[in-house]
C-alpha cells in the first residue's frame, strides 16, 4: 500500500518534469510542432535558422552569396 | 535527482496522477501526420480550430444575451445560429470520427484563449 | 553531430568549478559535457548524433536530471529538450547575440526556485453548490428571451444562457481563489503565472518564482489555504529549475 504511493509520486513527479522539459525552458525555434512521416520539423526548423544566421555572417564580412 | 517533487498534497494521488497526465500527455500535443493519416490528421487540425473558433464566437455571444442589450428578433436569430453551428461540428466530429478528447490538440498561446 | 544545448548558466567568478563538475557527469547516451561561452555566459553542451536522440522520455528525463544537478551549483535556464545546433562557433555567436538578455533573465531568477500548483475539484459538483448559493439561476430569462417565437430556439438559448451562467459563476469562484492565494503570495514576494479551467477537473494550474528560502513558508502557505478550501485538492511540487520563467525570444 505504501509502495503504491511512492509509485505515484514518482509517476507525477516524471509527468511534471517531463512536461517541463520538453513544452517550457529557451527555445531556439518555433512552438507548434508538426510531425511529418516521423520526422519533427521542428529540427529542419533549427536548421533553415541555422542557414539564415550563416547567410548573414557572410554578408557582414561582405563576402559575395553566390559565385559568379 | 529527486524522485519525488510533491510539496504538499492531500487526497487519492491516483486520481490526481491520471489527470495529471491528461494535461501533459505530450503525445496528444503533437499532430503526427504520416501517409496513412493525412486525411483525419489534417481534419483533427482544421476541426480543432474550427471549435476554438466556435467555442469563443458562442461564449462571446452568450456574454451579450446575458447583458441583455439585444431584443427579442436579434436573440432569436443568435440562437438559429449558434444551434446550426453546433449541429454542424457534431456532423463534423461524427463524420470523421472524432471525439471532444481527440480536438483538445496543444494550440500553445492560442488555446489560452478559451 | 550537432551539439545538445542543456542550459545557460551564469559563471561569474569560478569557471573551474564549472569545468570540474561537467567532467564528472556524463550526458545523454553518455556523452561527455563541455561548456561552450561567452563573456559570463555560459552554455552546458554535449555532441549528439541525431540517431542516438530518439524522441524517448527516458532520454529526456536523463536531460532534465543533467539541468537538475547543474541548478544545484549555478544559476541557469533551462534549455528545452532537442535544443541542437551545429557547431560550437554557431553557439558562441547565438550566446553574443542574446547576451544581454541572457544576462537579465539570469539575474531574475538569480537564487530562486520554481513551484508548481496545481488545484483540482469536481466541476459538476462545484457548480451545484455554486448555483445553489447564487441567485443567478432564479433569474427570469428577460423578456427579450421569453418572448423568442420560435420555441425551438428560444428553448435553446434559455440552456445556452444557463450554461453560461453557471460558467461565469465557476470562472468568479476560480478567479477569487487565485485572489486569495496571490494574496498570500505576496507576502512571499513571488512571482506567479495562472492558467485557469485547464480542464473541468484542473481548475487552476500555477506555477509560483521565490527565493529559495521561503520554500518552508510556501508549503506552510498551502497547508493553510487547503484548510480553507476543502472542496478543494491543491497538488504543489518542486522545486524546479526556471522552466517556466524563462523570457528570452532567441535571435
Amino acid at each position: 500500500m505504501h509502495d503504491n504511493i511512492i509509485d505515484r509520486s514518482k509517476d507525477i513527479t516524471i509527468l511534471e518534469l517531463l512536461d517541463r522539459v520538453l513544452n517550457k525552458g529557451v527555445i531556439l525555434t518555433g512552438d507548434i510542432v508538426i510531425s511529418v512521416a516521423d520526422i519533427d520539423l521542428v529540427y529542419v526548423g533549427v536548421k533553415l535558422m541555422l542557414s539564415s544566421v550563416e547567410t548573414m555572417e557572410q554578408l557582414k564580412s561582405g563576402k559575395s552569396l553566390v559565385e559568379k | 535527482m529527486s524522485e519525488n517533487k510533491i510539496l504538499f498534497n492531500t487526497g487519492q494521488l491516483e486520481e490526481l496522477s491520471e489527470e495529471i497526465g491528461r494535461l501533459t500527455n505530450n503525445e496528444g500535443s503533437k499532430l503526427k501526420l504520416n501517409p496513412g493519416n493525412a486525411d483525419s490528421g489534417l481534419a483533427k487540425l482544421v476541426l480543432t480550430l474550427v471549435e476554438l473558433i466556435r467555442k469563443l464566437v458562442e461564449k462571446q455571444a452568450m456574454r451579450r444575451v446575458d447583458g441583455g442589450s439585444l431584443t427579442e428578433t436579434e436573440n432569436e436569430r443568435l440562437g438559429e445560429t449558434l444551434m446550426k453551428l453546433e449541429m454542424k461540428m457534431e456532423e463534423l466530429k461524427k463524420h470523421f470520427n472524432l471525439t471532444d478528447r481527440d480536438l483538445n490538440i496543444n494550440l500553445g498561446p492560442l488555446g489560452d484563449l478559451m | 553531430m550537432d551539439k545538445m544545448i542543456y542550459s545557460i548558466l551564469a559563471v561569474k567568478n569560478n569557471p573551474e568549478k564549472l569545468k570540474t563538475l561537467l567532467s564528472g557527469m556524463k550526458g545523454i547516451a553518455g556523452t561527455d559535457l563541455y561548456e561552450v561561452y561567452f563573456d559570463q555566459i555560459y552554455a552546458v553542451v554535449s555532441d549528439i548524433n541525431k540517431t542516438d536522440l530518439i524522441n524517448d522520455k527516458s532520454n529526456a528525463i536523463q536531460y532534465a536530471g543533467v539541468i537538475e544537478i547543474l541548478a544545484q551549483q549555478f544559476t541557469l535556464l533551462p534549455m528545452r529538450f532537442g535544443s541542437l545546433m551545429e557547431s560550437t562557433d554557431l553557439i558562441t555567436k547565438m550566446l553574443e547575440r542574446n547576451h544581454h538578455e541572457f544576462h537579465q533573465n539570469l539575474q531574475k531568477v538569480e537564487n530562486k526556485y520554481e513551484f508548481g500548483l496545481k488545484v483540482f475539484c469536481d466541476s459538476e459538483k462545484l457548480k451545484a453548490e455554486l448555483r445553489a448559493r447564487s441567485e443567478a439561476d432564479n433569474k427570469t430569462p428577460a423578456k427579450a428571451i421569453s418572448e423568442i417565437k420560435n420555441s425551438m430556439y428560444k428553448n435553446y438559448m434559455i440552456k445556452k444562457l444557463k450554461e453560461h451562467r453557471l460558467e461565469e459563476l465557476l470562472l468568479t469562484y476560480v478567479d477569487s481563489v487565485i485572489a486569495d492565494i496571490t494574496g498570500y503570495l505576496t507576502r512571499l514576494n513571488a512571482v506567479n503565472k495562472f492558467k485557469k479551467m485547464a480542464t473541468e477537473t484542473t481548475i487552476i494550474d500555477a506555477v509560483f518564482l521565490l527565493d529559495k528560502e521561503r520554500k518552508d513558508a510556501l508549503i506552510h502557505t498551502f497547508g493553510d489555504l487547503q484548510n480553507q478550501y476543502t472542496r478543494l485538492k491543491f497538488v504543489l511540487t518542486g522545486p524546479w529549475p526556471p522552466y517556466n520563467f524563462v523570457e528570452i525570444t532567441i535571435k
